[in-house]
This record gives C-alpha cells, sequence and structure tokens, in this order.
C-alpha cells in the first residue's frame, strides 16, 4: 500500500505540513526532458511521482568519471533483488543537452548495459541546470561548478511517497549503492545493516592510508618548551 | 550554462528556500524542565539483553558488534532511556513541533558519571515506524561522544537498534589503561547511526554525559585538593544549534543540502535565544556545539573575559583567560563566567560573532554579532567555589610520548566528484584506514583542500594537537582534545593519538570522520582497529 495515503492524514492530526509536497514543490521541479527512446516527458509527473528512484547525471562526451560511475550503477541495478528492482526507477540525466541527442543517449545505455527500468533523459540546458542545483548537485566553487565531470558521480536516490531522500556517490563499491537503494525501497524496520552487509564487500586495509612515515621525522612538530 | 553564478549560491541555500518567522529574542526562561535538562536518575537493575542482530532480523544474522553475555560489576548503575516523539516548543510565537528526545526531553536527560562507577544504559526505541515529518529515521545507534567504550558500546554507525527493539549500553568509566589518560568531564551522547545521523541528531537526539572523580568532586564545598569548580545549580549545560523553520514555524530540513544544513534561529537548550536568571557569583558553563555545521566565536556583551577550564571531554591542566573562543560542530569548551562584579539587573549576552552562509566553512567575524542567550543578574548568592592554578596535570603529554613515536599517519580531508573523501576515498564498511597498537603513541596528519574546514572526530581518544601549519597551537587547543578542526582558517593540524583502552573483547572497529553531520553521512568516515 502507498503510505502516502495516510501520511497526509496523519500529518495533518499531527499539525505538520505534509512534507512530500514540499520536496516536489522545493526540489522536484517538472521540468520538460526527452527519454533515449525520445519520448517526451514530465520530469516529477512521469519520472518520479510515486516511485523510489536513484537519479545520477552523466553526459556521453564524458571520459573520466562519468565511465565508472555508469558501470557502478549498472552493476547494483543488475544486483538487485527482482522483488527490489522492479521497484527502482534508475533516471540518468544528461549535462550536454546540445550533443546528447536521444539517438546517442539510447547508444550509451546499450553500450553500458543499462536493465529495463532506467531511462536517460536529455533536455534544454536551462531545464536541466535548474534539476541539478534543485538536487543539490553543484559546487559552491564556481570553478569547480563549471567542471561538468563533478557533478557526474552522485546517486541521489528518493523514495517520493515517503518523503525519504539522500545521495550516495557512485564512486563507493557497487554493493554499497545496492544496499543503499534497497534501503530506500525498504522501510528502516526492514534495513539490514549487520555483519552480513558489512561483509558483503571483502575486508581491506584502505591503501591510501596505509603509507605510513617511518621513521619519523619530526620537522614538522614545533619545540615544545613551554 | 556553467560558470554563472546566480546570487543564491553564495547565500545559504536553506535561507533561499525558507524564512523562520519573527521571534523575539529573551522570552523563554531557561529553567529546571524547560532548557535545563533532567538528570538520570538509576533503576533497579535488570537483566541485559542480547544485542539486536539487526533490523531486518530475519536472515538470521547479527550485528557487526554484538556484546557477550554481560557480567557487569556488582558496582554498577542501571539506567534506562526511552527514545519517543515529542511536541516541542522551540519558542512560543512558534507551535508545538513535532521532535525526538531522550525520554522525551530536549535536550535529553543529562547523565553523572562518577570514575568508578560503570553504567548500564538501556536505550529503547519508541518511536513510531511510520512518521510523516521526514527528518530523520526511526533506526539508532548511540554515541557517547569522547566516552571509552567497548566497540559494541561506541554506537558504531552500523550497530543500529530498530522501532520496537533496544540496545544496552556498558560504559566503564574507569581510567584507561590506568594512565590517568583521561580526566573525563563533559561527554555527549548523540545519534550516529549510518547515513542519517545529521537528521536524527537533528530531530532533537542529544543529551550531556559528565564525569566527576576526586578532583572536580561536583561539590565547590570540598576542600583541596577537590577542584572546588562552581557546582550543582551553578554547574550549566549548555548546547548550542541553530534551525531553520518553514514560514509556519515549523522545523524543516532540506535533504539536498549536501554541504551541511544552516539554520536563521539559534538554539541554546532546545529554546530560540532564551534568558537565564543568574547569581553574583562565579558559574561553571559547558558549552556544546551540537550543531550539524555551523561554528560559532563566543564573547560576552559586557567585554569580560571567560575562564577557560576545559576543551572537549577534559580539564585543562591549567585556566585561561580569553575574551571569545571559536566551537565548532561537536566540539566542549568549558568555561567559567563570574558575575560577581555586575549590577542587579544587569543584562549580559553570550554573543557569537562568527558569520557563517554555508556549510563550507564559517566567514567574516561580524559586529555586534548575535546574542544567543541572556544572563540576567537578579540575586547575590553565595559563592565557595574556587578556580584553581592547576586543574589536572598531564603526566602523559606530547613531552612524555613524543620520543616513543614511531608511525604518522596523514589523513587528506578532501572534496572531489561531488562528494567529501578521506585520502581520496568515502567510508566503506569493510575497509579500515589504521591499524595502531593499543598504547603506542603515533602522530596522525590531518589535512583540508579547497577552503573547507572539517571539524575532525576521533573515537577512543584524547588527542593533544602538536602543531598547526607547523607552528604551535594556540593556547586553548593546547589541552586533551576529541576534535579538531581543519581547514581554511583553522589551517592542517599534527596530532598526537594513542589509544589506551584495555576491552576484553579483543579489536572491534571505531570511526573517525567529519563532525559535519551531512559530510559523515556523505560518508567522510574512517575507521580503525586498535591492535
Amino acid at each position: 500500500m502507498n503510505p502516502r495515503f495516510f501520511w497526509s492524514p496523519l500529518a495533518a492530526i499531527l499539525g505538520v505540513p505534509d512534507r512530500v509536497a514540499e520536496i516536489r514543490d522545493r526540489s522536484l521541479p517538472n521540468v520538460p526532458l526527452v527519454t533515449h527512446e525520445g519520448r517526451k516527458v514530465q520530469f516529477y509527473d512521469d519520472l518520479v511521482k510515486g516511485r523510489v528512484v536513484a537519479i545520477n547525471f552523466m553526459y556521453t562526451r564524458c571520459t573520466g568519471v562519468c565511465l565508472p560511475s555508469t558501470t557502478h550503477i549498472a552493476q547494483a541495478q543488475k544486483d538487485l533483488d527482482e522483488r527490489i528492482a522492479k521497484q527502482v526507477t534508475f533516471l540518468s540525466i544528461s549535462l550536454d543537452g546540445e550533443k546528447d541527442t536521444p539517438e546517442r543517449l539510447n547508444e550509451f545505455a546499450k553500450r553500458h548495459g543499462a536493465g529495463p527500468r532506467w531511462t536517460f533523459l536529455t533536455g534544454k540546458d536551462s531545464d536541466i541546470e535548474l534539476l541539478r542545483r534543485k538536487l543539490g548537485a553543484y559546487e559552491r566553487d564556481p570553478k569547480v561548478d563549471a567542471d561538468r565531470s563533478q557533478h557526474a558521480a552522485l546517486v541521489i536516490m528518493g523514495n517520493e511517497p515517503e518523503g525519504r531522500w539522500q545521495a550516495i556517490s557512485a564512486l563507493v563499491h557497487p554493493t554499497r549503492i545496492r544496499q543503499a537503494i534497497e534501503r530506500t525501497v525498504l522501510p528502516p524496520s526492514k534495513w539490514a545493516t549487520g555483519l552480513a552487509v558489512v561483509n558483503e564487500v571483502p575486508f581491506e586495509r584502505s591503501p591510501a592510508s596505509f603509507k605510513l612515515v617511518q621513521p619519523v621525522d619530526l620537522s614538522r612538530i614545533p619545540a615544545l618548551t613551554p | 550554462m556553467f560558470g554563472l553564478k546566480p546570487a543564491w549560491v553564495r547565500a545559504s541555500r536553506s535561507g533561499d528556500l525558507w524564512r523562520s518567522p519573527a521571534t523575539a529574542p529573551f522570552v523563554t526562561e531557561l529553567l529546571p524542565g524547560r532548557g535545563l535538562p533532567s538528570i538520570s536518575q538509576p533503576v533497579a537493575p535488570f537483566s541485559t539483553l542480547v544485542d539486536p542482530g539487526d533490523c531486518l532480523n530475519v536472515d538470521g544474522s547479527r550485528a557487526f558488534h554484538v556484546s557477550p553475555p554481560r557480567e557487569v560489576p556488582p558496582n554498577t548503575e542501571f539506567h534506562l532511556v526511552h527514545v519517543r516523539p515529542v511536541m516541542h516548543r522551540f519558542h512560543p510565537a512558534l507551535p508545538p513541533n513535532p521532535m525526538w528526545g531522550y525520554n522525551g526531553e530536549i535536550p535529553g536527560p543529562t547523565f553523572v558519571a562518577r570514575d568508578g562507577t560503570p553504567q548500564l544504559v538501556r536505550f529503547v526505541n519508541d518511536l513510531p515506524e511510520l512518521d510523516p515529518v521526514q527528518i530523520g529515521l526511526p533506526i539508532l545507534a548511540v554515541h557517547r561522544h569522547g566516552g571509552f567504550q567497548a566497540p559494541q558500546d561506541d554506537g558504531y554507525p552500523l550497530d543500529t537498534f530498530c522501532s520496537g527493539q533496544s540496545r544496552d549500553y556498558f560504559f566503564p568509566n574507569t581510567h584507561a589503561g590506568r594512565l590517568s589518560q583521561n580526566c573525563h568531564s563533559t561527554n555527549w551522547y548523540h545519534d550516529h547511526a549510518i547515513d542519517i545521523t545529521a537528521q536524527n541528531v537533528y530531530r532533537g537526539l542529544c543529551g550531556f554525559y559528565l564525569h566527576y572523580n576526586d578532583l572536580d568532586t561536583g561539590n565547590e564545598m570540598d576542600p583541596a585538593p577537590a577542584l572546588g569548580l562552581p557546582s550543582g545549580q551553578y554547574d550549566v549545560g549548555l548546547v548550542l544549534q541553530d534551525r531553520q523553520f518553514d514560514a509556519n514555524g515549523f522545523s524543516v530540513y532540506d535533504s539536498f543540502d549536501h554541504n551541511g544544513f544552516l539554520g536563521d534561529k539559534f538554539l541554546v537548550n532546545g529554546l530560540i535565544q532564551p534568558f537565564m536568571q543568574v547569581a553574583r557569583r562565579k558559574y561553571r558553563f559547558r558549552l556544546l556545539n551540537g550543531s550539524n555545521a555551523r561554528f560559532y566565536d563566543l564573547t560576552l556583551s559586557n567585554g569580560r573575559p571567560f575562564v577557560v577550564i576545559g576543551t572537549d571531554s577534559c580539564l585543562l591542566e591549567k585556566p585561561i583567560q580569553v575574551s571569545n573562543f571559536r566551537i565548532g560542530p561537536g566540539e566542549r569548551v568549558e568555561v567559567i563566567i563570574d558575575f560577581s562584579g555586575t549590577a542587579l539587573g544587569e543584562r549580559i549576552h553570550l554573543v557569537n560573532r562568527w558569520e557563517q552562509n554555508n556549510g563550507r566553512k564559517p566567514d567574516a567575524l561580524v559586529s555586534p554579532g548575535t546574542p544567543l542567550l541572556q544572563f540576567r543578574v537578579n540575586r547575590d548568592a553565595r559563592d565557595f567555589s574556587r578556580i584553581p592554578d592547576v586543574l589536572v596535570p598531564v603526566t602523559q603529554g606530547p613531552r612524555e610520548l613524543l620520543p616513543q613515536v614511531q608511525i604518522q599517519r596523514t589523513f587528506k580531508f578532501g572534496r572531489s566528484n561531488g562528494g567529501w573523501v578521506i585520502n581520496g576515498e568515502f567510508f566503506d564498511e569493510n575497509r579500515i584506514q589504521a591499524d595502531p597498537r593499543r598504547g603506542t603513541p603515533e602522530i596522525w596528519h590531518f589535512e583540508s583542500r579547497g577552503g573547507w574546514t572539517h571539524p575532525v572526530h576521533l573515537h577512543l581518544c584524547d588527542m593533544f594537537i602538536l602543531a598547526r601549519d607547523g607552528k604551535r597551537p594556540p593556547l586553548i587547543e593546547r589541552g586533551r582534545k576529541d576534535m579538531v578542526n581543519v581547514g581554511a582558517s583553522y589551517g592542517d593540524a599534527s596530532v598526537l593519538v594513542k589509544f589506551d583502552y584495555e576491552f576484553s573483547e579483543g579489536p572491534g572497529r571505531y570511526a573517525f570522520h567529519c563532525h559535519t553531520t551531512e559530510h559523515e553521512d556523505h560518508r567522510m568516515m574512517g575507521q580503525f582497529e586498535v591492535i
């Protein structure tokens, strides 16, 4: 059952505003987009409303992080249990509306093994810019913000009817993306967080952090006289 | 399309979305039961529970850290806390807000521990599974911040318990490795559940955990060698937080603001700009920054100094007099304010002068700043308290420990591709960043680039800050700390760490992370195993 049916009355009883509606108005603009199949859609009405979504930004000319990001998301989608998978809509939004035609996106989707319920989207630059900012995929530093690839490694996950939204980097292990998507679908009382979940990714010592300095050079430590 | 910088990018994101209703300052008084937290009272001993496996419990899997059957020492105090919803009034001009509180209190009840008296606290999750407010999720892990406790009692982010479940936490309250390394005074406790810490704490889940011992006895009448610090009603915990409301006065949160959430209202102990009646004598204030992302630079409106006696969990070796001090998310600063020279009827403000417009870093110092709390001097009272020249001597400090250091590690806190990383990596539940040897000091270097300030928190450790950008740290940073702010105006930091605690259970994992809780939830977190 869609929890939204009793969300609003519950909110009314408590006298608090309807957060689901508020999030829609604040962060989920209903901009027009075109799918990789050439279908014209409205972002909120046709793609997000009433669904669990995993959204990322990408562009086909991207040679850096878009590739591992897309590969990780594709792996996560493939690994999802079918019962969960059929509840999740994957949305990849192009940051390069001019170059990324539906045909190019279609080709990109095929090349990366995107499964069913995964829609690639393009649209007007101004609409996508609005979407990107509303969904929080922006940088405070305008120089960094101008680099498209900086926005291409975030997976924004939402359970729209329940008003639960969070984001995770697509550069984490694909299993962690899959687990985060499972948590977006399931109510917290059904979340798995235990030992088995931890150990699903093999144990590792961080290669970057285990570069120890030995013997110790104390020249960076100022004198310890009082 | 790119490279444009709309004006609102510079302003606070939340400020762009919402404007809180006007609230007159200093209309609500901090009183016991409203603003001044209650003291948690021991209950009759109960038999301890096996920790919940995890919230699923259908596949037979267990939590990452579980306690073996507990055999607690006979002098253990038992405490019981129900985490439950509460309708809370931040200000008389705003409607009651549906919040979550430990025992339904905001802030939660204060725990008072005596050195050598362990406590076993059962936290029961009485939060509803369904919650229309959508700030936080009813999945909990309780971390005693600054405390030394076994891995299964540390509130490890994956050791969670759900609605209808409970989890027992054992706090030994003994000296670490018998080295008098911990001289704990002000810990606090708050939620630490994976990916949802920011919202759960914002929803109300935090409180104080205080320690007293043979030196800091909690009674100013006690003769030396007791310290004689202001006690009883003159020993007050104050938690500073910011909060955003919508036009109707309901608390809001933006889960699309990944930079760190700020609000335009300032709370002290859950009340917007309250006032407190004070006597003409010395007070001990335990200031805690319980905000998600906001830094404060505090000063007194009458120009009088603070006498700083403690930083984070520990009392200092010697008191320091300052006219102002900075306090970042998760930090504590203990001060003595002396109202004895003031006039009856005088009103003195605790003022924040540090402006901050986004979660990246605090900006400029402004004048006159924002008053957070008004002290109203209304009476005389006898004052037996003292400020001794020496508080808690440091017997295992940098001078003693540095010659033993064999290992240095570097942790670079950075931002890339829309996320926050430590040494280029996001938190992974099964990756460790360090394996320090118990009782063996190491130097850890913390760096931050890109103009972000990250308040870094280490679990299971009181560290010493050795250097700031290669120079000696300011006086106020030379005591034992469990937080170190890194980056922007704070600079990089080199710290001395030593993990002393002996736990019979063997190795477990402890977290270290950015305490801007949105960054933490975005996995700016690492973990270490003490071997």
